[in-house]
């Protein structure tokens, strides 16, 4: 068999650039390690941890809410079994619905191990082994849990997000190691089901790589739900028994703690995976973290040989990913694509939720540029008195001088989607007093994101 | 990854190109729509231009012969060039800071065509006091004919002598140039990349931060078509550019590659020679015009005009003219009209030997000849005999233009029954021409010089153009020539004749 375009990897990197590819006319195939397509993302990642989020938000909810709205239920009792029969269910409606895009796009599935025998034949080791011809070659492979060297994962005690997405109990204590966005989401599941959580962080605030102000606030929203902090605190021992994990660590100052606990999950990061793939049967090089060595165009040192997502450099995001499979199928029919990479949002789906685009302020600090801040908090709205979601708030960073837009950090209920008005007004160079003259709905969560434009603009939100 | 570049198809019944000349070298890096490339066919010469961005990998040598669809090079995009890269040739140029060197270069206005005696300076792409480099384009000159743009004839200061709007005649002065040195393109600032100059010269456009930047879709269209966002005005708020401004926004045409290509001219000290491979136009035209030499009975016959009618209706109708029909009054409608009907008088003029048979044609397709960088081509104005004073000026403009872009096609070069040709807009005072085959006959125009003459027995002075009427004569006799010409005298010297056909 004969391809235009090869790719390995079906998650959201791989089979947005299988379809863009095919949309583009080329003969496209797509390999996939495992049963089901879509990666990581969909089986082990985003779509089941939203699900189980979602699931235990309502039931965080019926037990803390729905009295003051004038609920009144029986206690209500969590069954972690239906919630990750729910899950299922919903990973499977989604990966199926990949595997109709794919028949719709017209292309052509293997499943199996994808390796390189030279730049222009693939390896399938599947159930039979095939070979595919092909022009053009995208590693889409993404990443795996990373782990400490002194940390035995036995998948029972000591668990990866995929365990965790997977548990028959709900645990009496987890310890999280790594307080960034998988170990805050999962922490926030089990939180609510009832466990108590203990974060364990080396850097001294969680989600480090986000805007400190929103580190501050989710660790004050997520200390009402019972989590604890052991920040600037570094792991240096895991031991398990049979029903007990016990984690050693020291904090910068020398002083050492001992949490005892029945899981302990490890959530420090994500490394690049490119196992079997026979990257030096093809001469491609990785770099110390492990990631393939692309260009700007996301080409290998191999010209026909193009990486996509998690398995280069940059943030490990879904719709990072989608962006540069979108990227390399147009490259590859000679159009010029161009991906903004500070424009991509972050986004953490605790409760509230956290999203973030463009610089942080401790960014603009860095790089000594003249910035003023406009924030609102979310108690100010009308519309989150209503719901009862007053936790959070807009924070919107800009440029002293030109007044334009260099970040927008938004903590509380919907983040997720409203940040995407912040990266389309950062996309067009809009200033602050842009968005605060653009009219929002009322009552709404937007509104908060023009208050903080306003108030980035010349100090003048309306109602606060 | 490569784009392979095949060679285009040019026209009918063209089935093969020679590579002419390569523009840009093997490794190259080129930009996409720059002209990398000279083809000829028999008929005609063309420009290949670069169908995407990146290195150049030449797949053909000069003087290769290649049919239609045959890959002609390749361009690996992933060599495009990347804005932070300073090319290779800006970075030499730009060592050395420009300095003056105290001498001041005056620009005049050059002869820019056929009878055109002046010309209005329509606008300035520069400023006074902006510093040009060396043939940028620095003014939009339009004449009655054509507009067209002048370029900087040195690389220094420039000092505007002539306002726009002005109308000058052909040798006034129209601007200084204070001689410096080490000017390279990239020190001029352009008035469209300049954003200081743009907010003095523009006060619609404000000085925000976002003016010129492109929207996501914009700036990949801007990309794919290899324009930088800062040659772009948008139209969005504040001056950002909108995907429509990317789509409606065209390359700055490749002005540079006419004399970039030119052989660097060599150290006056030294003597030296260069050959040059013949084009296959040029082969056409040598082949074509020995022929004819060999072939016909050709001699040429003289007459000279009194040119003071003929300028004192262009000096008295001119403006009204050029009012009513947007296009100026020029002596080629005269010639062309006077032609087409002594033409119709003495039809052996118009007519042509095809094998053992003679043809008349009872239309005049007129072909000029136009000079253009490649070569002489021969563009035909139809039916001639038909058409308004107005109609023939437009069609020479239509014809001229488009044999000056190169984009003639051959339909309108071939199928002419008579030529005109004016070797008087290089200053020719008198030549005998060779006839346009398969014609039989070509009208020589020259150079309108004042001379002595007599008049009613006086001598006095007036405008003058000797004529020169090169013919075959197999088909035409001597007192059809004569003939001819001498009425084509009579209807320039007394127009009046060509408006009631006497």
């Amino acid at each position: 068999m004969s391809y235009d375009v090869t790719v390995i990897g079906s998650g959201p990197g791989g089979y947005v650039a299988a379809i863009r590819c095919a949309q583009l006319g080329l003969k496209t195939a797509i390999i996939e390690k495992y049963d089901t397509l879509g990666g990581t993302c969909l089986n082990v990642g985003c779509i089941p941890s939203k699900a189980l989020l979602d699931s235990t938000e309502h039931f965080h909810n019926a037990e803390t809410t729905f009295k003051e709205h004038g609920i009144n239920i029986n206690k209500p009792k969590a069954d972690l079994g239906q919630m990750i029969k729910r899950k299922d269910g919903v990973v499977k409606a989604t990966c199926d619905g990949i595997d109709y895009l794919m028949k719709k796009n017209k292309i052509d599935v293997f499943h199996g191990v994808g390796s390189f025998r030279d730049k222009n034949t693939i390896i399938v080791d599947g159930k039979k082994k095939e070979e595919i011809e092909t022009d053009k070659v995208i590693i889409a492979t993404g990443s795996k849990p990373s782990s400490l060297p002194f940390i035995k994962i036995d998948k029972k005690r000591v668990i990866t997000s995929t365990e965790a997405l997977k548990l028959k109990e709900i645990p009496k204590h987890m310890i999280i190691i790594g307080g960034g966005v998988i170990g805050m989401e999962l922490g926030s599941v089990y939180a609510r089901l009832g466990s108590k959580i203990t974060v364990v962080e080396f850097l001294d605030s969680i989600i480090p790589t986000m805007d400190k102000t929103m580190g501050k606030e989710l660790q004050k929203a997520t200390k009402k739900l019972g989590f604890e902090f052991l920040l600037s605190h570094k792991v240096y021992e895991v031991k398990t028994s049979a029903k007990e994990v016990v984690v050693k660590a020291e904090s910068t100052k020398g002083e050492k703690v001992e949490v005892k606990g029945d899981y302990c999950l490890v959530s420090i990061g994500r490394r690049a995976y490119t196992d079997g793939l026979g990257l030096d049967k093809v001469g491609i090089p990785t770099d110390k973290a492990g990631r393939v060595e692309v260009n700007d165009h996301l080409q290998t040192n191999v010209p026909n040989i193009y990486a996509i997502g998690d398995v280069i450099k940059g943030a490990m995001l879904a719709h990072k990913a989608e962006e540069e499979g979108t990227l390399v199928a147009e490259s590859i029919v000679g159009q010029k694509p161009h991906i903004n990479y500070l424009l991509i949002p972050g986004v953490v789906y605790t409760w509230p939720e956290v999203a973030s685009v463009g610089y942080t302020e401790e960014q603009l600090k860095e790089d000594g540029r003249a910035y003023k801040t406009g924030s609102f908090p979310y108690k100010a709205l009308g519309r989150a008195r209503a719901s009862m979601d007053i936790d959070g708030l807009v924070k919107v960073l800009a440029d002293k001088n030109t007044d334009e837009i260099l970040g927008m950090h938004i903590i509380g209920a919907r983040a997720a989607d409203m940040i995407a008005a912040g990266v389309t007004a950062m996309e067009y160079r809009a200033s602050a007093e842009d968005v605060a003259r653009m009219s929002h709905a009322h009552p709404t969560y937007m509104e908060a994101v023009k208050e903080a434009c306003l108030a980035a603009t010349e100090n003048r939100p309306i109602h606060i | 990854m490569s784009l392979a570049m095949k060679v285009p198809a040019v026209g009918e019944s063209i089935t093969e190109v020679t590579i002419s000349q390569w523009l840009k070298k093997d490794g190259d890096i080129v930009e996409m729509d720059e002209v990398i490339c000279e083809l000829e066919s028999d008929k005609a010469t063309f420009e290949l231009t670069a169908e995407a961005a990146g290195k150049l990998i030449v797949k053909a040598e000069e003087g290769d012969t290649l049919e239609i669809g045959a890959v002609i090079c390749e361009i690996d995009d992933s060599a495009a060039p990347k804005k932070d890269e300073p090319k290779e040739e800006k970075t030499e140029k730009t060592e050395s800071k420009p300095e003056a060197t105290g001498e001041v270069h005056e620009m005049k206005v050059p002869a820019v065509g056929e009878s055109i005696t002046e010309v209005t300076i329509s606008s300035w792409m520069k400023n006074d006091g902006d510093v040009v480099a060396l043939d940028e384009p620095i003014a939009e000159i339009e004449s009655d004919k054509a507009t067209f743009e002048l370029t900087a004839e040195v690389a220094g200061k420039l000092q505007i002598l002539a306002k726009e709007g002005d109308t000058l005649e052909i040798g006034a002065p129209i601007c200084k140039i204070e001689v410096m040195e080490g000017v390279s393109a990239s020190d001029a600032p352009s008035s469209s990349s300049s954003s200081e100059e743009k907010s003095s010269a523009d006060s619609t456009s404000s000085d925000s931060y976002a003016a010129g930047h492109p929207s996501p879709a914009a700036a990949k269209i801007l990309s794919e078509k290899g324009i930088d966002p800062s040659d772009v005005k948008g139209t969005g708020k504040d001056g950002r550019i909108t995907k429509e401004d990317a789509e409606a926004a065209q390359k700055q045409t490749t002005q540079k590659t006419a004399s970039e290509s030119q052989p660097a001219s060599t150290d006056s000290s030294e003597r030296g020679q260069r050959r040059e491979k013949m084009t296959s136009l040029r082969k056409t035209i040598s082949k074509r015009l020995v022929s004819v030499k060999n072939e016909t009975a050709m001699l040429t016959t003289f007459n000279e005009v009194n040119m003071k009618p003929i300028m004192d209706i262009r000096s008295k109708y001119k403006e009204k003219f050029k009012e009513k029909y947007e296009v100026g009054l020029g002596f080629m409608s005269f010639f062309t009209k006077a032609c087409c009907i002594a033409l119709q008088e003495w039809p052996a003029v118009n007519g042509q030997i095809d094998d053992e048979e003679m043809v008349y044609s009872d239309y005049c397709d007129v072909s000029i000849a136009v000079s253009t960088p490649r070569g002489l081509v021969v563009p035909v104005i139809r039916n001639a005999e038909k058409l308004s004073f107005e109609g023939i000026e437009k069609e020479i403009i239509r014809l001229a233009t488009r044999a000056r872009d190169g984009k003639l096609s051959i339909d309108e070069m071939q199928g002419g029954t008579f030529t005109i040709t004016n070797g008087g807009i290089f200053g020719s005072m008198l030549s005998t021409p060779i006839i346009n085959a398969p014609q039989s006959a070509i009208l020589g125009m020259h150079n309108i010089v004042q001379r002595p003459i007599a008049e009613n027995g006086e001598v006095v002075i007036r405008p003058v153009m000797y004529l020169a009427l090169s013919y075959d004569h197999r088909i035409i006799d001597g007192r059809e020539s004569v003939s001819f010409l001498v009425r084509v005298k009579e209807l320039l010297e007394d127009p009046t004749r060509l408006l009631i056909g006497i």
